[in-house]
């Protein structure tokens, strides 16, 4: 039951994981060890994963999914992938709206919502050396032009996401080399 | 908190819009989990007003601590949040949709479309946006989560750990959760009585 087989090896693969990058050497794992990819379809899946929209964790499940046993086999490694949020998740978040009123959840946020804050500024930090950085290294101007251009519009003008994302793929059609 | 006050029949009426705003979020999250914070934060803070700053901030907390994907775990929370299991259930699926078809579609043209020169050229410049889009977002929750000098302290603290100690997320949350709790009662037993309302 290959259907099976990717939900097990994905559920494993979301439980043992944070999201984003930090799965990528489990998923390489279980890849190889069912040998459902070849270790350059791993790193091409990642890349891929990364240009189109949506979790990387789920694009990886769609992806070898799909490859393994087509439409059906998407299906069932996403909903492995999934299968986290829908057990742990589910529980947390019924003791989350009961609780969260109350003065020692209260005092706990108090920190918690700093430090995450924090948390978003390392991110912005590391996605930084990585989103604008030019192909044979150094910095990319147009990449950083098109950032520039994309806050000005997200702060001043108040533009929409998907407007900004539309029209930052135009420019960069037209401005990368 | 306004959804408390909310009939049970409003509540399940946001559900098939909730749906389709998740399919619209799923659409356009590129860069992980905190792009989709982002635009929850544009529409559901700023546009709506269903959600607090504090809310998000703490539905992102919680769900960046828990295991498996960010995304799927922030929108089942907040689904929940807003309208109970039909909603979470809804903004989940909702969200997943887009990515499913979208990967279906990549991988049959898989070679195409990855040395495809245009897509590269365009995604150079969707990359480049999500820092401001993220960014943007960050802005906007500074008010609910720095309420004092402490807060920019807690930030920093969360700010080093992560970029330059490599510690994972959820020992910095739980690091974050301790030290509030204890700064807390500390300043209640400075003011030397019980809780006056602490922000």
């Amino acid at each position: 039951m290959v259907l099976l087989e990717l939900f097990w090896s994905f559920c494993k693969i979301g439980f043992t994981s944070f999201g984003g990058l930090s799965m990528v050497p489990l998923i390489n794992h279980e890849m190889l060890s069912h040998g459902w990819m070849t270790l350059s379809e791993v790193s091409d899946i990642v890349a891929i994963a990364e240009m189109t929209p949506g979790p990387l964790g789920l694009n990886c499940a769609t992806f070898a999914g799909t490859r393994v046993a087509g439409f059906l086999g998407a299906l069932s490694a996403s909903l492995g992938v999934l299968s986290p949020t829908f057990l742990i998740c589910a529980v947390a978040a019924v003791a989350f709206e009961k609780f969260r009123d109350s003065s020692f959840m209260q005092k706990v946020m108090s920190g918690v919502r700093p430090i995450c804050l924090g948390l978003i500024l390392a991110v912005l930090c590391s996605l930084s050396t990585t989103n604008y950085a030019a192909p044979g290294g150094g910095v990319s101007l147009p990449a950083l032009l098109i950032g520039a251009a994309a806050l000005v519009a997200l702060l001043k003008f108040k533009v929409s996401i998907p407007v900004v994302i539309a029209s930052s793929a135009l420019l960069g059609l037209l401005l990368i080399r | 908190m306004e959804t408390s006050q909310e009939t049970n029949t409003h509540r399940t009426g946001r559900v098939p819009g909730l749906f389709w705003q998740f399919f619209k979020f799923g659409c356009y999250t590129f860069g992980g989990g905190w792009s989709i914070v982002a635009q929850m934060q544009k529409e559901y803070v700023q546009k709506r007003g269903w959600l607090t700053e504090e809310d998000l901030l703490d539905i992102t907390s919680v769900g960046r601590s828990l295991p498996g994907l960010m995304i799927g775990n922030v929108s089942y929370l907040f689904g929940y949040h807003v309208a109970g299991f039909p909603g979470a259930i809804a903004c989940v699926t909702g969200m997943c949709i887009p990515p499913l078809l979208i990967l279906t579609v990549v991988t049959w043209f898989y070679t195409q479309v990855r040395d495809n020169p245009y897509v590269s050229r365009a995604m150079v410049g969707v990359r480049a946006t999500v820092v401001p889009i993220i960014a943007s977002a960050a802005l906007g929750l500074r008010k609910a989560a720095l309420t004092d000098r402490f807060g920019y302290v807690i930030l920093l603290l969360g700010f080093v750990l992560y970029l330059f100690f490599g510690m994972n997320c959820i020992t910095i949350v739980l690091l974050g959760g301790l030290l509030g709790f204890l700064l807390s009662v500390w300043r209640e037993h400075r003011k030397g009585g019980p809780d006056h309302g602490t922000p």
